[in-house]
């Protein structure tokens, strides 16, 4: 197969599993939300539902595409692009399987974080070409937002990253293969040293895709619907699609970096390479639900206190944990080293 | 412990969805009202098909939002015949003191709770039209047929005429 064939093909399918991921995710949703309320979530469009997110996806298709008369044109056109494409490109290197991945990077993690922090580019994009004062407010908030979290996130990856001495994600989930003490499998999540680590990269996570608690960018009660006020049709729906898609990749780098990837603990290797694209999957839901399960709970956070948390204690806390890390897997052995 | 109140919420949140949802699906599933529940006023008949209403209008003079109309013909014998009993429905508050203030039980409360329209003209209800008022004397009638019913047994007559006691 030619190499252009074969790359158009491995974008082909990331595309598909964006947009298979964005309707279940959004149907999963509702519903998760809805009976974390004592609702039903949608329940008409075939059983459970199901085909809710179809139908809202043909309905946006169908929609008239509004451009305001004040926007930028070229920029209110292109943002719903630059948020979507570094969306796609984040999929590029997860590991779903020990070969199942679109590209085999050495700096995996730092591509992808690379890949997400244009995001919110596109939506400062978004939020200065629609003309619109709830729009900016929600572009310049997603900017100072992100890009505060945009640092504690890559620092609390770093003593992982120390720790298995690469940044190629297919190594960090082979180096949480086997177990501990017979039978605590080695996930860094159960490592006391990085579960500190874990809380804080949860923190920025969850701030970084702009999930409910921290969605200042949207805020709804506030901002109309911030930088997508004035999109309609399938530009909203690549916004949309893009927020769910980056909750998915986060979700997939959570479960890579803490909850060991595609492997299955307490099983032979060849049952556990055999499942590893369910696992990975499987275990990448999960953590969606517990995103969902956090977003149907609290209550929206004020701007400038979420930005004091991150840059005022965030930010020192996990320069903190790298240094213990540093401490731990470097001075402590070079000590052990001039004693014994 | 910093925190603490956040596990707490989850905890909740939680707790809640394996609760099930509390939701009645509405237009499949449908809540059974109170037996009190106000909703439309309707007219009651005699069991022989003839409405009730003796035609007073204590109905219309104590309605507070001045929806109820009914047009009386009285004849030469002091006989009364019903031309039209019209109900606003669209303005009706519910509140139910025609009921409470009708003498004969001659409307009640109803149960029809689906009162959208896509026609104006369905807000605007003609309870009766172009019927014999009933007289007193059939009021009497009816009273003592229902008194003597209980010996007969039926526990439903023996409620009404207890529950009608009590109003009384």
């Amino acid at each position: 197969m030619s190499p252009l064939l074969a790359s158009v093909l491995k974008v082909a399918a990331c595309l598909g599993l964006m947009l298979a991921n964005g309707v279940v995710m959004i149907w999963m949703l509702r519903k998760v939300l809805g009976h974390l309320h004592l609702r039903y979530g949608p329940l008409e469009a075939g059983p459970s539902g199901v085909f809710q997110t179809t139908m809202d996806v043909l309905k946006l298709l169908t929609k008239e595409d509004v451009t305001p008369n004040a926007a930028d044109r070229a920029l209110y056109f292109l943002a719903p692009l630059a948020v979507f494409v570094p969306s796609l490109a984040a999929y590029a290197a997860l590991p779903f399987a020990p070969e199942l991945r679109a590209v085999r990077l050495d700096t995996g993690l730092l591509y992808t974080f690379a890949a997400l922090s244009l995001v919110p580019l596109g939506i400062l994009m978004a939020g200065w070409a629609s003309a619109n004062k709830w729009s900016l407010i929600g572009g310049m908030r997603a900017a100072a937002q992100q890009i505060a979290y945009e640092v504690p996130l890559l620092l609390s990856v770093l003593p992982v990253v120390m720790l298995v001495g690469s940044a190629d994600l297919g190594r960090i989930v082979e180096a949480q293969s086997g177990v501990w003490a017979g039978f605590v499998p080695r996930w860094f999540i159960f490592d006391p040293l990085l579960l500190p680590t874990f809380v804080v990269f949860a923190v920025a996570a969850l701030i970084e895709t702009n999930q409910t608690p921290f969605d200042m960018s949207e805020a709804e009660s506030e901002l109309v619907a911030g930088f997508a006020t004035e999109y309609s049709a399938m530009k909203f729906g690549l916004l949309f699609l893009s927020e769910f898609s980056n909750q998915f990749v986060v979700s997939a780098l959570a479960v890579t970096l803490f909850f060991g990837g595609w492997l299955l603990p307490w099983v032979p290797e060849s049952v556990s390479v055999a499942l590893a694209p369910v696992t990975f999957v499987l275990k990448t839901y999960v953590g969606i639900f517990v995103l969902m399960w956090i977003r149907g709970t609290f209550p929206r956070v004020r701007i400038d206190s979420l930005l004091a948390f991150g840059w005022k204690r965030l930010i020192p806390v996990s320069l903190a944990l790298v240094v213990i890390m540093g401490v731990v897997i470097k001075a402590l052995p070079a000590v052990a080293r001039v004693v014994g | 412990m910093w925190g603490a109140g956040l596990l707490n919420g989850l905890r909740i949140s939680m707790r809640n969805m394996l609760r099930g949802p509390i939701t009645v699906k509405y237009p499949h599933e449908k809540v059974e009202l109170p037996e009190r529940a106000r909703w439309a006023v309707e007219p009651t008949y005699f069991d022989d098909g003839t409405p009730r209403c003796t035609g007073c209008l204590t109905c219309v003079r104590v309605c507070p939002d001045h929806i109820l109309s009914v047009d009386v013909e009285t004849r030469e014998d002091k006989s009364k015949r019903i031309v039209r009993f019209d109900y606003e429905i669209g303005a009706c508050m519910m509140c139910g003191l025609c009921v409470e203030a009708c003498p004969f039980d001659a409307i009640v409360m109803g149960h029809d709770y689906e009162l959208a329209v896509t026609d104006p003209a369905g807000l605007r209800r003609t309870l009766l039209a172009d019927v014999e008022a009933a007289s007193a004397s059939k009021h009497r009638e009816a009273k003592a047929a229902a008194q003597a019913a209980p010996e007969r047994g039926g526990t439903d007559a023996q409620d009404g005429e207890e529950g009608k006691r009590a109003d009384g």
